[in-house]
């Protein structure tokens, strides 16, 4: 296990599944043996206000929050929300908002876009293939967990491109 | 939540935790009404077929039930946000001094930055005021383990113990250990007229009870491990309690720490003796100064943060500001405002009474949000129920003008009904709109007595608003769909022209709720 802590920020809107692909990454993170702390600000999201989650994992993390410029990846989910959350990126962190676009191509039905973010996120984590499987198999309860597969895989590879 | 029966740790909220660790810890009986951030707890808790989980009506409701239930002898949680604390005072007060018979616990949920609520009281104050045991968890892990604490104290000591979340502990996920459950043999319930009868004779003699315990649990702050001291480089030391140590540990991983777990009764001894083995202390807390205030009465000289970090909420890239005694700097925020969702049945309530250009008095729900431009058709937010006494209200102070009352479902079996009943008794005539979209949809869509189902979506005995109402003493009761612009327009035209007190029960259901 590497000895850093890898801090991760995802944004968007509410409905977008920001929630969920940050859950996602935080079950694959634990099922890698790390600890982990995720945090969000749900309050309103249901009424179409912003929607933020920060995902911090490693061998020990203390503070559930990304603090602003600190950021090693930013997951944005929504064109509209990135100026505001570039912020918590770090000099030097990795901006996959220059993939939204692909993703968003990429999937037949806007709902599975969180799934395919988590995709291009992962080619950048180590995390093993079968821990982010399992962690999708858990945070969608086996709900059309064939596609979700698919289009993960399809997000890994234009994160690996 | 996710299924966890796939191996023995789960990633969980702070709130599920909570629930895990109670349900270890053999809980028996658990009461709230919704109310973010705490809503999570009882949800995660009706999950357990061995604990009998309820919404109720109100706080007050939840917190007497609860009680009882621990009086008779099995463990028992009540659960609710900090403002519906509020409504549970009266019973809070003095559960104090009957203490319990089963462990009793009170988990409150604060909400510091007001992600959803009201105001932003810090709930530290009523550890103080009600001379109660306050433990406050700095992570998802630690509220699993301070919970089974909390119901040792509780049984140990005779009192209700309160348990301090806030928004960011109850809504962050941490990876947690599962165990198993372990239910403690149930106490025997006898009768006990000098402990649970609180007239004045026996309320006496509980309160230098009462007294002698807060004694007896100042003890237990200076031994606990809850309380614990983190020697590290002597320079800088740092007295800190709940989410502020762990923004702390980031930035400062190597000064020395007193972390308190155990917030109220303070520990004065440990307190002396980590602020002599440190240079310089700095006491951080979220909100109110509460540490800080108390620390300075021992004399200890110690620095503490800007009376500008008392408002809202502190966030990790604050903390360096803080200690160097800089005031905060107020940002606009960028962040993208919640409104009505498109389609919502309160838009058309709210357009009608924004053609009579009526004065709306409003509660606590998704329908506040109509106080937004550009309908800007809601003029009062002050807690739950006032939209109907508010109503009240107005009317005996501005008699000439244009006044209607609004309220949520929920909301009025929670605290408006009662409001209603006073309006008729005491003669007043008006409006009062029920917004009746079947469900609390603020908090996500919980069932309530009028949607006919419990927290387990098994059918119930349905609370019928308009009858209801009309025993209340509403002379007319309408009920129409605020869809139907022109019928609803005309109702609502009709019945603010007419001498009487009117009900409109404007219902369709939330376009949320799932069919």
């Amino acid at each position: 296990m590497e000895n850093r802590t890898y801090n991760i920020t995802f944004g968007g809107t509410g409905g977008q599944g920001v929630l969920k692909a940050s859950e996602v990454c935080g079950w694959a993170a634990m099922f890698a043996g790390y600890h982990v702390k995720k945090s969000e600000v749900h309050g309103m999201a249901q009424r179409g206000g912003s929607v933020e989650s920060h995902l911090r994992f490693g061998r020990k993390v203390y503070s559930p929050l990304v603090a602003a410029g600190a950021a090693d990846f930013l997951v944005c989910f929504h064109h509209e929300e990135h100026p505001r959350l570039k912020a918590f990126l770090r000099k030097g962190g990795v901006d996959l908002t220059v993939h939204l676009d692909k993703a968003v191509e990429a999937v037949e039905n806007p709902r599975y876009l969180n799934t395919c973010l988590i995709g291009v996120l992962s080619a950048r984590l180590p995390i093993k293939e079968e821990h982010w499987m399992k962690a999708l198999e858990v945070v969608f309860k086996g709900k059309g967990i064939e596609q979700n597969r698919k289009v993960f895989l399809d997000g890994r590879e234009i994160g690996q491109s | 939540m996710a299924k966890i029966d796939i191996s023995k740790k789960a990633l969980l909220s702070g709130n599920e935790a909570l629930a895990y660790g109670a349900w270890e810890a053999g809980l028996g009986v658990a009461c709230a009404y919704p109310g973010t951030p705490s809503t999570e707890i009882l949800e995660a808790l009706a999950k357990f077929p061995d604990i009998d989980a309820q919404w109720s009506v109100n706080e007050k409701v939840a917190f007497e039930v609860a009680l009882g239930a621990a009086v008779a002898g099995k463990r028992s949680l009540f659960a609710c946000k900090h403002v519906g604390l509020n409504v549970a005072m009266d019973p809070l007060m003095t559960a104090s001094y009957t203490g319990v018979l089963a462990g009793f616990v009170i988990v409150v949920c604060d909400d510091p930055g007001m992600h959803s609520s009201q105001n932003e009281q810090d709930t530290r104050w009523v550890a103080l005021y009600s001379k109660m045991p306050m433990l406050e968890p700095a992570s998802p892990a630690e509220a699993k383990e301070y919970v089974k604490e909390a119901f040792r104290i509780s049984e140990r000591y005779d009192t209700p113990v309160l348990l301090r979340m806030t928004t960011r502990i109850s809504h962050t996920k941490e990876d947690v250990v599962l165990k198993d459950r372990q239910v403690p043999d149930a106490p025997s319930f006898e009768r006990n007229i000098a402990k649970y009868v609180m007239v004045p004779g026996n309320a006496y003699r509980r309160h230098i009870l009462v007294e002698k315990r807060l004694g007896k649990l100042k003890s237990l702050a200076e031994r606990t491990r809850l309380n614990r001291m983190e020697p590290g480089n002597r320079k800088l030391g740092f007295i800190t309690s709940s989410v502020s140590y762990q923004y702390l540990k980031e930035t400062y991983p190597d000064a020395s720490y007193l972390k308190l777990g155990m917030s109220y009764p303070f520990c004065d001894d440990k307190i002396r003796a980590f602020a002599k083995s440190v240079r310089k202390v700095f006491v951080m807390e979220e909100l109110d100064p509460f540490l800080e205030e108390h620390i300075k009465t021992l004399g200890i000289k110690i620095t503490a943060k800007d009376p500008t970090y008392r408002i809202g909420e502190l966030t990790p890239e604050l903390i360096p500001d803080v200690v160097a005694g800089r005031p905060k700097k107020e940002k606009k925020s960028a962040k993208r405002k919640p409104r009505l969702c498109p389609g919502c049945p309160h838009w058309g309530s709210f357009a009608a009474l924004k053609k009579m250009d009526a004065y709306v008095a409003g509660d606590i729900g998704c329908y506040t949000l109509a106080c937004l431009p550009p309908t800007s058709a809601l003029h009062s937010c002050l807690c739950m129920g006032a939209g109907v006494t508010f109503h009240e209200g107005w009317r005996k102070g501005a008699p000439d003008k244009p006044i209607v009352g609004v309220v949520g479902d929920s909301t009025f079996v929670h605290s408006g009904v009662t409001g209603l009943i006073n309006a008729a008794y005491n003669k007043v005539k008006g409006v009062i709109m029920i917004l009746d979209n079947s469900t609390t949809a603020m908090t996500g869509g919980q069932q309530h007595p009028a949607t006919g189902l419990t927290i387990r979506n098994e059918p119930t005995k349905k609370l019928v608003l308009e009858d209801l109402c009309r025993a209340c003493g509403a002379d007319n009761v309408d009920v129409v769909d605020p869809m139907n612009v022109q019928e609803f327009r005309a109702i609502l035209e009709k019945r603010m022209s007419e001498d009487a007190l009117s009900v409109i029960i404007s219902r369709h259901p939330c376009r949320l709720l799932k069919r």
